[in-house]
């Protein structure tokens, strides 16, 4: 199974929320698609699921166009969640069980299964709203693959877990994988991403502004950061034709080196016109990318 | 088609096993039909077979009250011919005081009817002495009977004097008394109310009635005729025309109300066929109501729990909201059927006569669900589509209650069907939309409206379903995942006509 979402565009009346958004996931890989928020994430996802159309652009699936089996084959675990409240556990995932076409009796066993195997077996026949705010978010979770999903996508999935329902789902990301499902996971958290994710689709304004794998991005970013922290003066450090921009957090400084030319001389001139108390090659964290790439749109745009 | 079902049985039975389905179905009902059908039988007098008890309190003695309970019996009674108005007589008590005035009142009148004696005597003595011959004992005689004669004028008029002012301050007593007890007899609730007459007012057709309660309230209407008999008869008696014969002229007229129904013609009873089709437009409105208010309320819980989010990854929105709508419109044709049962039960245990209630007929029953069909599909369109816009159960709920209020517009003009049923304005109020189930069933047992009526209404009805399905289908698809924020109206316009 593979997605591809080919050049999508979307309007909300006449702000564009996608403007032009491509890139690929397949079996086994799980996808991160990162961006500060009203980047479009969610929109994107709504279209992969078809609650949304794109304007222009198509989305498929093994080639396909999005139908009722395809349908049936994705979990989604949305951002913004909720439950019925009233019913209990058992019927409220038998429920979702049968929209996702499981016949009654499968519906059943599979909601049995899937309690006993999470640890919710005794609140088979409990109201959703007895149940306190972590095991409901199990639930949902529950609910998101009681039909064995071969597209599992997750919107924000760890906001509001407690840490140990974090390294369940963690474990059981991994385990999707394993078994050789598309995972497609919108997140804020950038370590769980960087700690799960083998693709990044980074967007920003509905664009894609990165893209690759972990070892890629970070490629790009190690070659040309440097840390440094001092107390002296850094206007000497812009005579160095190398340094293409240095950002100043207090003592703390971060220079940009021209990609192209090797890193050693340029260091050797650095520490002889400044006094520096550390000295950092940065191999940056998918958080520094992240910041990073923003800061950076966003100075382009001033 | 599968997951249609699924969400179709799931919103039926989850609607159908809550309080608030019980409580639709067989309580708001009850009450309703109750709150119209007290005060009837209250204000009714054969409804409830108690007979009422008003006092006469007559001022002076002569009779009134007699004839006026006469009449009141003629023209008033039960089934069982026992009248259904008493009227008592109102005696007063007479006190110490009271008594003794009286015996000086009655000497006075006599010492008055005796001086009269003498003054006429003096009188008729001084025309006998005018018939005789001029001599001078005669002018003697004139001039000492003149004098006897002032005295005793002078006496006469003096003890008339004494004799009125006694006789009013005792009759005003008296009556003071009179009206004392009434009104005691009124504060003990042994009287629902008097009259208060003497024989001046009533020959001139003036009767005062009292009361703790106002006067239309109490229905004093079978009092107002008894005595308008009662006063004709005086005064025809006062032309000298044959008491025997007036009684037979003021016998009251008897009207008996036959209503035209398609072929049939049949005996109309105001109970049970003008209260009967207001109390089953009530039903409809109960029914179409009950199951929107739960498809309104379960999309907005659905939109502010984010379940919808989770529902639309797995059907289109299309299927939830034919699911929904086809959910509940079961649930409301279910409800129907109960009440359908109900009343087969009733009629079965002879609680309430098919022969007598005109409009129970199977046709009537067809009919009433088709229009309970057709209003439900219009209401919930509207409803669905409106509800999915708001994200707060606040703000929704100011919207429920300006629709409910929308929606009872039609029971208020019902008033305009029972008056004239088939009339232009009325069957052109028939074909709007909002108002066409309400008033096409009021219409079907008052005026048995014209078969193209029927077809017109369905046919604009069915219209008017499918353009409110279209834009309530836009407005869910996009209003269930608008989140946080209150749409204007302009923003409502815009996003019904908006590509998706």
């Amino acid at each position: 199974m593979n997605i591809v979402v080919d050049h999508i565009q979307k309007k909300f009346g006449e702000t564009p929320i996608i403007k032009d958004l491509s890139f690929q996931v397949e079996s086994g890989q799980v996808l991160g698609l990162l961006g500060p928020n009203g980047a479009g994430k969610t929109t994107t996802l709504r279209m992969i699921l078809d609650i949304l159309r794109p304007d222009d652009g198509s989305i498929t699936f093994e080639g396909k166009k999005i139908n009722h089996h395809i349908r049936n084959t994705i979990g989604y675990l949305p951002e913004e969640r909720g439950i019925y409240q009233k019913y209990s556990v058992l019927d409220t995932l038998m429920y979702f069980g049968r929209l996702k076409n499981l016949s009654k009796r499968k519906s059943h066993v599979e909601a049995v299964r899937l309690l006993d195997r999470f640890g919710m077996i005794e609140y088979l026949d409990v109201p959703v709203s007895h149940l306190s705010k972590g095991w409901q978010q199990k639930l949902q979770f529950l609910i998101t693959i009681i039909h064995d999903p071969e597209i599992i996508i997750l919107d924000e999935p760890f906001w509001g877990l407690d840490p140990l329902n974090q390294e369940m789902l963690r474990k059981q990301i991994l385990q999707f994988k394993e078994k050789g499902k598309v995972v497609l996971l919108s997140t804020h958290q950038l370590n769980e991403a960087e700690a799960l994710c083998d693709y990044f689709v980074m967007i920003d304004e509905g664009e894609v502004v990165l893209k690759g794998k972990l070892e890629e991005i970070r490629r790009d970013f190690q070659e040309n950061m440097v840390i440094i922290e001092t107390e002296e003066n850094l206007e000497d450090l812009k005579k160095i034709p190398q340094i293409q921009k240095i950002v100043v957090e207090n003592r703390r400084a971060i220079l940009h080196i021209d990609k192209n030319v090797s890193l050693a001389p340029v260091l050797q001139r650095i520490v002889s016109t400044v006094n520096i108390t550390k000295l950092e090659v940065n191999k940056p964290s998918l958080n520094d990318v992240f910041l990073e790439t923003i800061r950076q749109r966003r100075t382009e745009a001033k | 088609m599968k997951q249609l079902w699924v969400i179709i049985s799931w919103e039926f039975f989850r609607h159908f096993k809550s309080r608030s389905f019980l409580i639709a179905t067989f309580i708001s009902p009850l009450i309703f039909s109750l709150i119209v059908l007290i005060p009837s039988f209250f204000l009714s007098d054969a409804g409830t077979q108690v007979p009422r008890i008003i006092g006469c309190v007559e001022l002076d003695s002569t009779r009134i009250c007699e004839k006026i309970k006469a009449r009141l019996d003629d023209l008033f009674f039960f089934t069982n011919q026992a009248p259904s108005v008493h009227l008592v007589k109102i005696e007063g008590d007479t006190t110490d005081y009271l008594r003794a005035q009286f015996k000086k009142v009655a000497r006075l009148k006599s010492e008055l009817d005796s001086l009269e004696n003498v003054y006429n005597t003096i009188k008729e003595r001084r025309k006998y002495i005018y018939q005789k011959p001029k001599t001078r004992t005669r002018e003697k005689l004139l001039r000492q009977t003149y004098e006897e004669l002032l005295q005793a004028r002078e006496s006469r008029d003096m003890t008339l004097l004494e004799y009125e002012k006694q006789k009013a301050r005792v009759d005003s007593a008296w009556h003071d008394a009179l009206i004392r007890k009434a009104d005691e007899l009124l504060r003990t609730q042994t009287l629902e109310g008097y009259i208060l007459v003497n024989r001046e007012d009533f020959e001139a057709g003036r009767v005062e009635f009292h009361s703790l309660l106002p006067a239309g309230f109490l229905q004093i209407e079978p009092l107002r005729h008894a005595l308008q008999v009662a006063v004709v008869e005086e005064r025809l008696n006062k032309e000298g025309i044959r008491v025997d014969k007036i009684q037979e002229w003021l016998h009251p007229v008897e009207i008996r109300e036959i209503q035209l129904q398609g072929e049939n013609k049949q005996e109309f009873d105001f109970m049970v066929n003008y209260l009967g089709p207001i109390i089953l437009v009530l039903f409809l409105f109960i029914s179409i109501f009950t199951s929107s208010g739960f498809l309104f309320n379960g999309v907005l819980k659905e939109k502010t729990n984010r379940v919808i989010e989770i529902l639309l990854s797995s059907v289109s929105t299309l299927q939830l909201m034919a699911g929904k709508i086809l959910a509940l419109g079961f649930l409301g044709i279910l409800q129907i059927l109960i009440w359908f049962g109900l009343t087969a039960l009733l009629i079965g245990l002879q609680v309430l006569n098919i022969h007598q209630i005109n409009f129970l007929t199977l046709q009537n029953a067809g009919l009433f669900l088709l229009y309970f069909v057709l209003g439900y599909l219009y209401f919930a369109s509207i409803f669905v589509g409106v509800g999915s816009l708001f994200s707060s159960e606040e703000d929704a709920h100011h919207l429920n209650q300006f629709m409910r209020l929308l929606s009872i517009f039609p029971i208020l003009l019902a008033i305009l069907v029972l008056e004239i049923p088939n009339s232009l304005i009325v069957r052109l109020l028939s074909f709007i939309p909002p108002l066409t189930p309400t008033f096409m069933i009021l219409r079907t047992p008052f005026g048995n409206p014209p078969e193209i009526d029927y077809l017109i209404s369905t046919a604009i009805m069915v219209v008017s379903i499918v353009i409110n399905i279209f834009f309530a289908a836009r407005l869910f698809k996009i209003g269930s995942l608008l989140y946080g924020k209150k749409p204007t109206f302009r923003e409502i316009f815009k996003l019904a006509f908006s590509r998706l």
